[in-house]
């Protein structure tokens, strides 16, 4: 299939959907609008409930929205799944228990018509020593690898992953995004859904923040830590006149935290500022650090709620 | 695309061997036993021997069982998730439910034709031998209504190990529909209601055809046949679209 270089790999817009089971209603995505440029690694985060899913669930036409379109890679979800340009892990199920590693592998790569990448996809994630094993018998980082291969096999230009390393250990996530990385090859997007910020922040390019149904900030993972202004200053002082004194040195100073004589102040020239400290207020053991994507998050998600 | 997964399949259903006791090894032993009782085996039936008609009634029960567990599987797996996987493939909905119509058709083709040559080894006969391709077709095709209702079950039941339910009450229409044993009187009149009367009845309708009506063993009217068939075949089919929607809804 064609698709123009730069173009959107996808694009959602005014996305709502609302679930009805007897007389509850749940709105689990209410009016997203999101563009995905090729190539872009998006990491989509949020707490559970967020609507991660459902959005990941509508992107693959597993779902049809309540309203709004969805465009993958120009066409209509269906028709970019059937054109085998797009796959995906999911977050639940998706195996049969009695079948072995490779056979899930086989059967797979047949109906995606790609029977000759099964080998190197196999290799690549690291399934050959339990290629014979039911897969009932793995564990659920190894279940999460194999649904990664399955994924793999059709040579996908977008990969959208909904929470992959949910249920692994340290280690398991740790080899799961290095693998990651060597397939992140030029051209490909990839989309993933995650709640742990640490995953977004060493993988992703551009992280969209989604909470309750909406998408609370979007922006380059960089910038989206940057939302919380400025730095965090931390300083011991001699005496409390002296950190007084600091916390005027302009409008954006402020104490969030205080241990004795150890204060933490937020700041928004934080170079200016810790110069100050020096200079002017006598502090000692300065510690200067950005807030953490968990800052960003719990603020953001506050004022969104 | 479809052979591996068909051959997957089988090699799937062969290492469960649970599924296929009671597909193959069932009715190949039912008939074993009850067509040997030497006080009536031999004896005339219609255009056969009785060993004919019973191979003909658990060859049956055979292909109707098969084909609902592994029809059932179809409902089972997709609320497993595997549905979605290969939603997530080249692979439409409808070839996937193909290829599970064409295991589920060839373990009862295999089951029906166990029995079949069980009968031929030990003496069923039947006069015309046409009646032995056309009786053993009619089961094979009769079978594929039994799909619907294991894809409903299974769809309700939702577990493979449930699905044990689904052909567990198979014993109980074969029994009220005239399979194992001949009926009579009110049970008789209450087993032509009931699903797999019509199915049998027309396997049978071959061999009986010949007996006159009133007379004991023969055939009810080709019309009754048919539409007990006809109608059942319609109320699974029903029943297996409205518990999948019912089961997709909850998902």
């Amino acid at each position: 299939m064609e698709t123009i270089i730069g173009a959107n790999a996808i694009s959602l817009s005014a996305v709502e959907k609302t679930f009805t089971s007897g007389k509850s209603t749940v709105q689990a995505v209410r009016g997203i609008n999101l563009q995905i440029e090729q190539g872009q690694i998006v990491a989509l985060l949020g707490p559970n409930g967020a609507g991660k899913t459902t959005t990941i669930d509508m992107m693959l036409g597993l779902i049809s929205p309540s309203s709004g379109s969805i465009r993958v890679l120009g066409n209509s979800p269906h028709q970019a799944i059937s054109s085998g340009n797009v796959s995906a892990v999911l977050q639940t199920g998706g195996l049969l228990r009695d079948l072995t590693v490779r056979e899930t592998i086989k059967v797979i790569a047949a109906m995606q018509e790609c029977t000759e990448r099964i080998d190197s996809v196999m290799e690549r994630t690291s399934l050959n020593k339990i290629a014979k094993r039911k897969v009932g018998k793995c564990s659920g980082g190894e279940q999460q690898r194999i649904k990664f291969a399955l994924a793999l096999l059709p040579d996908p230009d977008v990969l959208i992953l909904d929470e992959p390393t949910a249920g692994m250990d340290v280690m398991a996530r740790r080899e799961f995004w290095q693998t990651m990385q060597s397939e992140a090859t030029a051209g490909r997007t990839i989309i993933f859904a995650t709640h742990y910020l640490e995953e977004a922040q060493n993988f992703a390019q551009r992280t969209v923040l989604m909470s309750q149904g909406q998408i609370v900030a979007d922006g380059a993972t960089e910038e989206l830590r940057h939302l919380i202004s400025g730095r965090v200053v931390s300083a011991s002082f001699t005496t409390e006149s002296q950190a007084d004194q600091a916390r005027n040195f302009d409008d954006s100073v402020f104490i969030t935290e205080r241990q004795g004589l150890r204060y933490t102040f937020q700041c928004a020239n934080s170079d200016q500022f810790t110069l100050a400290l020096l200079q002017h207020f006598g502090a000692r053991d300065i510690e200067i650090s950005s807030p953490s994507l968990e800052d960003a998050f719990i603020q953001l998600t506050k004022v969104a709620s | 695309m479809m052979t591996t997964y068909i051959q997957v399949e089988f090699a799937r259903h062969f290492r469960d061997g649970y599924n296929l006791v009671f597909a193959l090894l069932l009715p190949a032993a039912m008939y074993i036993l009850f067509g040997n009782i030497p006080s009536y085996g031999q004896s005339e039936l219609g255009g056969g021997n009785v060993k004919f008609y019973l191979m003909i009634s658990m060859a049956a029960y055979g292909a109707a069982v098969s084909t609902v567990s592994i029809a059932g599987t179809v409902a089972t797996e997709t609320m497993q998730g595997w549905g979605r996987q290969i939603a997530l493939t080249r692979m439409s909905p409808t070839t996937f439910v193909a290829s599970k119509m064409i295991v589920a058709a060839t373990v009862a083709a295999i089951s029906a034709a166990v029995v079949f040559v069980l009968g031929a080894a030990t003496g069923a006969v039947v006069l015309d031998s046409w009646i032995w391709s056309v009786s053993y077709l009619i089961t094979l095709l009769g079978a594929m209504i039994f799909a619907c209702y294991g894809i409903g079950m299974g769809m309700i039941l939702k577990s493979e190990s449930a699905l044990g339910l689904a052909s567990g009450l198979m014993v109980f229409f074969a029994f009220f529909g005239n399979v194992f044993m001949p009926l009579e009187g009110a049970m008789l009149d209450v087993a032509r209601f009931t699903p797999m009367f019509g199915y049998v009845a027309l396997a049978r309708y071959p061999m009986l055809a010949d007996i006159p009506a009133g007379e004991p063993m023969s055939s009810d009217p080709l019309w009754m046949i048919a539409t007990n068939l006809v109608v059942w075949a319609m109320i699974f089919a029903v029943f297996a679209v409205l518990a999948t929607r019912r089961a997709k809804a909850r998902q």
